[in-house]
């Protein structure tokens, strides 16, 4: 089936729909001290993204820009922005469901940057490696159907796409680069609710402590920020009673060793 | 000719762009919890900032009574009243957040924390109106 | 074995899956090895596609190399890549008259394609999958798997770097730098421009690889060949809901909007198929992505109704002369051009293939680079087990 070539059936176009917006998109070069805002004007249809219209700009208007993108739904973590001052994927956030004529879209907050909108995640992965929690978990969904032969139970990827969006909304991350930070917190959380081969006592032991789970100041900016539903505050407030329960247990226990 | 670099890090020049303690002061984006947190860094030195004034008008007691009635005497004017309310809905945010934030911070209500944070402030300003009409009226 | 310091520097155009399983596989054999990508890793066609990881009974009747060709890729990937797939096998279903006829041609072709493959009763079916259309008939279970689309080549590029290879994204590919020679003309490196700088400036090579996918002709152009991808879109949409944990695909042959692939909390329908100009200019037409709903909740009536997450295109690199009529006419193998016949030397360009054959073609390539610069070391990526894709980061 060949699809017309004609605009008007394209749902993501970015010209000739009648629907002029403005963007302003930041700007900066790595190691640059400040950066600066450059406008763009595109037309939006009503299923054209943020991300779609920064495409666009690149490919037709700026090649310099620097953007951070791969599978378009949400997936894969990369276009992580801020966009009207709210953390969001750039590839699911319509541009006109975010009823303004003017877009303003910056890279996410308290990451180093590598250029213009794209941040580098080195310090992410650092925070989140030393978790080292398996990217599988066991899929909650359908619990009640069989399995098929030779599948001893269903598996599926976790939740986190590691974006990011959860460190650049959280305050306390922004003020203090010695918390470990939400993203981490909630592998830990996960580590020991599935450890799949990982010791849950030793997670345990590196979050229970002061820069990791207990640095939190219950903003739950993480958990509005995250477009993966992972609630990395409430990860956060159960690893503090697994942590607290934990020590109560010993010091009873310690009792009457 | 061809160079070591792979993916740019921090060090070589672009360090994390925090938003840092000034972001605290930027009201964009935030959403409740943000605005919560905000707010208890600012009632709490707010209410420390107020102790230290208390304790030193009471320090006035201990030059007499002519230094004590000067006090009283301000302590009356309208622009000090209002002042009291201020103090007041600092104690009761810093204080009814401060519940919220001990009970989610050992893992109680955390589902419905949004919703107890509502409740709270709901009774918090009951509580701020009921005692602003007392301080303005009681003469 | 292959003394690093002293060996050929290939640089490799293109970031997606098969540049990065080039890159592991060149540096396996001892290369020096640079990667350039304009862009963010796998952000071309690599990083959109549904995340099938093939069992190969979609070609089985049709296109039986590229269904053995899957099939064996499939294992393998299990094997170098653990922990990187959804695991939980496919069902192919029978919802109409037509679709049950065409179960036994079927079946048997994937068994001739060494799939191992199961015949399902319609109550097993709904047994395994209770949100399948109730009107099925019959299925067929093959060991279909879901990939992190994103994810799992970034274990090869993450241990591409471990073994020594330099990738470097953000950097365009400009221009190529060209000798004449005797027999022609040879490429001698590329120019590059580094985005996030700004800074222009060149990269020796003693062989360059255009693993750019649908970008390939444009990229080959840099270097005054011709090579013969047709860049063929196809649309995806993405729905809330995990509805089937199972692959679901539509028995029939090959269609539009015939597969649903559960991914995280998502379903992912897919896809279609055209012929484009551009890769860089990709539409989603409105027409394309109410087949995928309609499709999708023949196989699952729950899709219908269900809240949609995204909708994109994704442009295919399919190896044929323009002029046919539909993308899926042509061939979904993969090739090798070497450009020197063309009078281009020092030029190879790898392109067609699936998401799941990339470590095929990777060998592929690598074997005619290795060929060309007199390199005599095996592949050893059927065996050599991936780093795990954070470690690209550290």
């Amino acid at each position: 089936m060949n699809a017309s070539a004609d605009p008007a059936y394209d749902t993501h176009a970015t010209a000739d729909t009648g629907h002029p917006i403005r963007l302003r998109v930041f700007r900066c070069r790595a190691g640059d001290r400040s950066g600066h805002f450059d406008e763009f004007r595109i037309e939006v249809a009503p299923d054209t993204t943020v991300l779609d219209a920064l495409v666009a700009i690149r490919t037709r208007l700026d090649p310099t820009l620097v953007l951070r993108h791969s599978c378009f739904h949400a997936s894969c973590g990369t276009c992580g922005m801020r966009v009207n001052d709210r953390e969001v994927m750039a590839c699911v956030t319509k541009v006109l469901e975010l009823g303004t004529p003017t877009v303003k879209v910056e890279p996410i907050a308290n990451q180093a940057l590598l250029g213009d909108l794209a941040t580098d995640m080195v310090d992410f992965y650092a925070r989140f490696n030393a978790i080292g929690r398996s990217l599988m978990r066991e899929s909650e969904w359908l619990p009640d159907a069989s399995r098929p032969a030779g599948v001893e139970s269903y598996n599926r990827f976790e939740s986190c796409i590691e974006c990011g969006l959860c460190l650049s909304a959280c305050p306390v991350v922004a003020s203090d680069p010695r918390y470990l930070g939400p993203a981490a917190l909630a592998a830990a959380e996960r580590a020991i609710d599935e450890p799949r081969g990982l010791d849950p006592g030793a997670v345990l032991a590196l979050i229970d402590d002061p820069q990791g789970a207990w640095r939190c100041h219950a903003a739950f900016e993480c958990s509005e920020a995250c477009p993966s539903a992972v609630d990395p505050a409430g990860a956060i407030m159960a690893l503090r009673r697994r942590a607290a329960s934990g020590r109560l247990r010993s010091l009873l226990g310690g009792r009457h060793a | 000719m061809s160079e070591q670099s792979v993916v740019k890090r921090g060090t070589e020049g672009a360090s994390p762009r925090r938003r840092g303690i000034a972001g605290w002061g930027d009201p964009r984006g935030r959403r409740l919890g943000g605005w919560a947190f905000i707010l208890n860094r600012l009632t709490g030195l707010g209410v420390l900032a107020y102790l230290f004034l208390h304790l030193i008008v009471l320090s006035l007691l201990a030059r007499g009574p002519s230094a004590w009635d000067g006090f009283v005497s301000i302590a009356a004017s309208p622009l000090f009243l209002c002042f009291d309310v201020v103090l007041i809905f600092g104690l009761l945010f810093h204080g009814l957040n401060g519940i919220r934030v001990t009970l989610v911070g050992f893992g109680l209500v955390v589902d419905r924390q949004r919703a107890m944070f509502v409740a709270l402030m709901i009774i918090g300003a009951i509580a701020l109106v009921v005692a602003a009409i007392h301080i303005f009226t009681v003469g | 074995m292959t003394e690093r310091s002293s060996a050929p520097h290939v640089v490799i155009v293109g970031g997606g899956g098969t540049g990065g399983a080039v890159a592991h596989d060149l540096a396996l054999r001892g290369l020096r090895v640079t990667l350039v990508e304009r862009g963010e890793l796998t952000s071309g066609t690599t990083g959109r596609h549904h995340g099938l990881l093939h069992s190969g009974a979609r070609y089985a009747v049709k296109d039986r190399e590229s269904a053995v060709e899957c099939i064996e890729e499939n294992r393998i990937l299990r094997k170098i890549a653990p922990g990187s797939f959804e695991l939980n096998d496919g069902l192919f279903v029978a919802i109409t008259e037509a679709d049950e006829a065409y179960e036994p041609l079927f079946f048997e072709s994937c068994l001739a394609s060494d799939i191992p493959a199961r015949r399902v009763t319609r109550a097993e079916a709904l047994a395994l999958e209770p949100n399948l259309n109730p009107a099925i008939r019959c299925a067929v279970q093959v060991p279909d798997g879901t990939i992190d689309a994103m994810r799992l080549p970034l274990r090869f590029f993450a241990t591409a770097r471990r073994n020594g290879a330099t990738i470097k994204p953000y950097t365009e590919a400009v221009a190529m730098t060209m000798t004449a020679t005797s027999a022609g003309r040879c490429v001698t490196g590329v120019s590059v421009i580094d985005r996030t700088s700004g800074r222009r400036y060149e990269i020796g090579a003693d062989l360059v690889v255009n693993a750019g996918g649908p970008w390939a002709e444009k990229i080959a152009a840099l270097a005054g060949v011709d090579v013969p991808i047709q860049p063929s879109p196809g649309v995806l949409v993405a729905v809330r809901g995990r509805y089937a944990n199972m692959v679901i695909n539509r028995l029939h042959a090959s269609g539009d909007g015939d597969i649903v692939v559960p991914q995280r909390e998502l379903s992912v329908i897919g896809t279609s198929s055209w012929l484009a100009d551009d890769p860089d200019h990709l539409t989603v037409p409105a027409d394309h992505v109410a087949m995928m709903i309609s499709e999708g909740s023949a196989m699952i009536p729950a899709i219908a109704s269900a809240t949609v997450r995204a909708t994109w295109s994704a442009a295919r690199p399919l190896i044929g002369e323009r002029g046919a009529t539909s993308g899926r006419e042509l061939s979904r193998t993969f090739k090798c051009f070497d450009h020197a016949p063309d009078g281009v030397e020092g030029f190879v360009t790898i392109s067609g293939g699936k998401a799941t054959t990339l470590r095929a073609m990777a060998e592929a390539a690598a074997n005619v680079v290795c060929a060309k610069l007199a390199i005599p070391d095996p592949c050893r990526t059927r065996e050599y087990v991936l780093a795990p894709h954070t470690a690209y980061y550290a």
